[in-house]
């Protein structure tokens, strides 16, 4: 009976442990980078972002109320997910920069790239960030993060905008790619013509970085 | 004697109404019916099935579920946009809501909304846009203030218009009106 009641209580310690894994929320991030590229956005007038991840309600209100923009939606993560459950057919540089191709050069103000460049190899991270950086108007911004260590990614993080310093993180599944790291230096390479105007490398490993085309 | 007095006669309950008299139950009935075609006045529906290239304006709520190809205007209406809808697309109107597939620009003088089974390739503009998760957008969203009322109206109303306004004042009949329209698969537009 005795060793009955003792399963009872290994069975509840079991669902206890297990529970906080099964209801866990999207995480938070406090970000010191994000209220800058904002501040810059908002000295312009009607300024126009560019963000390459998929859409989300709460950040088009978010910049919609901040900044009277107009927000362009490229959802570049969502051709990156395509090429990789079907990586035959055109290189996925040429399908990045073919979408983007509406976009004139010198029209944008802000860059949201998030984690984008995460998921891509260094030819496809080059050329698409000459491309965004041809893309942004002088004194223009661009926001990202840099994965510092390399890994096996299994999802995508969408990015919600809560406050001007904060937002939270929503993964969702990926089909799994190697992240390829790109160092401080090979930041400044690849974003040739921009300067890195702040970098902060936060408790998760991820560099937030914030470049100004001068 | 035993005659009855039948002027102290107790009053018999009518087995039947007599004819000329009006059941009490007769008013209640016709107020839903009225309320019943007043509600089908109200939005009209264009079915599955029902596929039209041109141009369609009114000035009645409308809910599409078939395709259309070309332009939609409502400047003064609710559009809505069901989930199995295909539209491609210039749509105006004062509110906005996607439910299937849009491709084209879709401007509103109040708001445009993509719920999680819509999905919009093209620029809204609004003063008010909400998108649900799980929603696709792929387009530029104008929330730059002072552009979108203006840009949601026409500048030269069209005759066509006016004759559809006009009609929906006087008379009950559904106030959406096609332009060049064809390739309509034969089902009606309810």
């Amino acid at each position: 009976m005795a060793g009955l009641f003792n399963w009872h209580a290994r069975k509840s310690d079991a669902a206890a442990a297990v529970a906080p894994v099964a209801a866990a929320e999207p995480s938070v991030t406090t970000s010191k980078v994000f209220p800058k590229f904002l501040a810059t956005l908002s000295q312009k007038p009607s300024p126009v972002l560019v963000d390459v991840g998929g859409v989300v309600g709460a950040n088009v209100a978010f910049f919609g109320e901040r900044l009277a923009c107009r927000l362009v939606v490229e959802d570049l993560v969502a051709l990156v997910e395509a090429h990789a459950k079907r990586p035959g057919g055109d290189a996925l540089s040429t399908a990045l920069l073919k979408q983007l191709s509406a976009l004139e050069p010198d029209s944008v103000d802000g860059v949201m790239c998030w984690d984008l460049f995460d998921y891509l190899d260094r030819a496809t991270s080059q050329a698409l960030a000459s491309r965004l950086v041809k893309l942004l108007k002088k004194g223009g911004v661009l926001y990202g993060f840099f994965g510092t260590a390399s890994a096996e990614l299994t999802q995508y993080t969408r990015f919600i905008v809560q406050g001007p310093n904060s937002f939270r993180q929503r993964p969702y599944a990926a089909t799994p790619t190697r992240r390829h790291v790109l160092q401080n230096r090979d930041l400044a390479k690849i974003f040739e013509g921009m300067l890195v105007t702040e970098s902060v490398l936060l408790k998760t490993g991820t560099r937030e970085t914030l470049f100004r085309k001068p | 004697m035993w005659k009855r007095d039948e002027a102290v006669r107790p009053p018999q309950p009518a087995s039947s109404p007599s004819p000329g008299a009006v059941p009490e139950t007769s008013t209640p009935r016709v107020v839903d019916a009225s309320r019943h075609s007043h509600s089908e006045r109200d939005t009209v529906n264009i079915g599955k099935s029902v596929i039209i290239k041109g141009e369609l304006s009114g000035s009645e709520d409308l809910t599409i579920e078939g395709q259309i190809e070309g332009k939609i205007e409502l400047k003064q209406n609710v559009l809505t946009i069901g989930p199995n809808a295909r539209i491609k697309a210039s749509v105006f109107a004062k509110t906005v809501v996607v439910q299937g597939e849009v491709h084209g620009n879709v401007t509103a003088s109040e708001r445009v909304e993509i719920r999680d089974s819509g999905s919009v390739d093209g620029d809204l503009s609004a003063p008010r846009v909400a998108i649900s998760d799980g929603a696709h957008f792929r387009g530029s969203i104008d929330m730059q203030k002072g552009v979108q009322q203006g840009s949601a109206k026409p500048e030269v109303p069209k005759v066509g218009e006016k004759a559809a306004e006009t009609r929906s004042a006087t008379a009950p009949a559904p106030a959406v009106s096609v332009a060049a329209a064809s390739g309509s698969s034969g089902a009606p537009v309810r």
